[in-house]
């Protein structure tokens, strides 16, 4: 009955509540902003303290972002990539680099292009290309972004290329955890001479195809999300209040109620575009 | 609904404003800090449009300023933990 009378209280519009629900006086709504500031640096102590409970979630296969490149290929009426294993430790040393230095690039800040990679590991190219995503948490998403990209879609779909290289690494970027994509595509200089083919950002060089090494680790990480939690708890907090507000327009205007206020209408609409933000917002980057 | 329909002038620039932040958020999301500056204006414009439709109603009391203020920060609070943690 307490109960009851107490959720009566905090939810619907009544005589103890001054005729609006308890949740929507403004002393509670202050007490639902800092339990949510407080949360987040709950949040933040956990992962930075207990990085193995509490972390960056990603499960990227390299390849598995290669398989779903060939089916947008094959999709495409293009023929399928073949991986190269130089281009994926030559992908793998690129995001390794963009996390010891710092930067979110195609190129690193000190000059260093992304060909320099291919041909550090002694793939000599044609053609090359690259893709970069990050803090996506999974592969699909990840190719989709790229695919949605004019730029990024040209690299997936270029007939020029016929092999791939992918590299997916986890660090910490700018202050935050963050799984990176990278992306080679190539074409090895075929051993006959031929005028190279110079595009922009590349320079061609005679192809050499280096011996079989091992495969680069996969990347995968089985954490909850803080991204997905945060946005968890928005959804819960933002949905109970929209609910709520809802009633309290329902019932001020089935008993007429008068009470000095903000118009529940407004609100509402305020909410609601809280909750399609919340709804439609994704984690990751492509450049 | 009689209000309403005498106050959709009122609720269509309300609708525009939303429509704006929410485009804005969405367009935006290369770049974290113009996001934030998106929440924020368009939390300040919420505000701003809540007390001058009191105004105009001869209705607008400390108590509902401070009441649209609370669910303007409410919803920075939200829109600003998901962008930092994106």
């Amino acid at each position: 009955m307490k109960l009851l009378k107490f959720l009566r209280h905090l939810f619907i519009p009544h005589a103890s509540n001054n005729q609006k629900a308890k949740i929507l006086h403004p002393s509670s709504l202050s007490v639902i902003v800092v339990f949510l500031i407080t949360f987040q640096v709950i949040l933040s102590f956990t992962h930075g303290t207990f990085p193995r409970v509490l972390g960056y979630a990603a499960s990227i296969p390299p390849s598995e972002v290669i398989r779903l490149t060939n089916a947008e290929r094959i999709a495409n009426g293009l023929s399928v990539l073949d991986e190269n294993r130089t281009l994926d430790l030559a992908a793998l040393a690129k995001g390794n680099d963009m996390l010891a230095k710092g930067y979110w690039a195609h190129f690193a800040p000190d000059g260093t292009s992304p060909w320099s990679f291919f041909t550090s590991f002694g793939y000599k190219y044609r053609y090359a290309g690259e893709n970069l995503a990050r803090d996506f948490s999974d592969p699909t998403s990840a190719v989709n972004a790229w695919m949605n990209s004019p730029s990024h879609r040209e690299n997936i779909l270029n007939s020029n290329y016929s092999e791939i290289g992918v590299g997916v690494i986890e660090g910490t970027l700018s202050g935050a955890d963050t799984t990176i994509i990278v992306q080679f595509f190539a074409s090895p200089l075929s051993a006959a001479p031929s005028v190279p083919i110079v595009k922009a950002g590349e320079t061609s060089m005679v192809a050499i195809v280096s011996s079989p090494l091992p495969t680069p680790g996969v990347a995968v990480s089985s954490f909850i999300s803080p991204f997905q939690t945060t946005k968890g708890l928005s959804f819960g907090v933002t949905g109970v209040l929209l609910l709520v507000l809802s009633v309290d327009l329902i019932v001020v205007r089935r008993r007429r109620i008068a009470r000095i206020g903000g118009r529940t209408l407004a609100h509402l609409a305020y909410l609601g575009m809280i909750l399609a933000v919340i709804l439609i917002l994704k984690a990751g980057q492509i450049i | 609904m009689k209000k309403f329909t005498k106050d959709l002038p009122h609720y269509l620039s309300l609708f525009g404003i939303l429509l704006a932040g929410f485009a804005g958020l969405i367009l935006f999301s290369y770049d974290k800090n113009f996001q934030m500056s998106v929440a924020f204006a368009t939390a300040g414009a919420y505000v701003a449009w809540g007390i001058v439709h009191h105004a105009i109603h001869k209705d607008l009391y400390l108590e509902t300023i401070i009441e649209y203020i609370a669910i303007a920060i409410l919803g920075s609070v939200i829109i600003f933990s998901l962008i930092i943690r994106s």
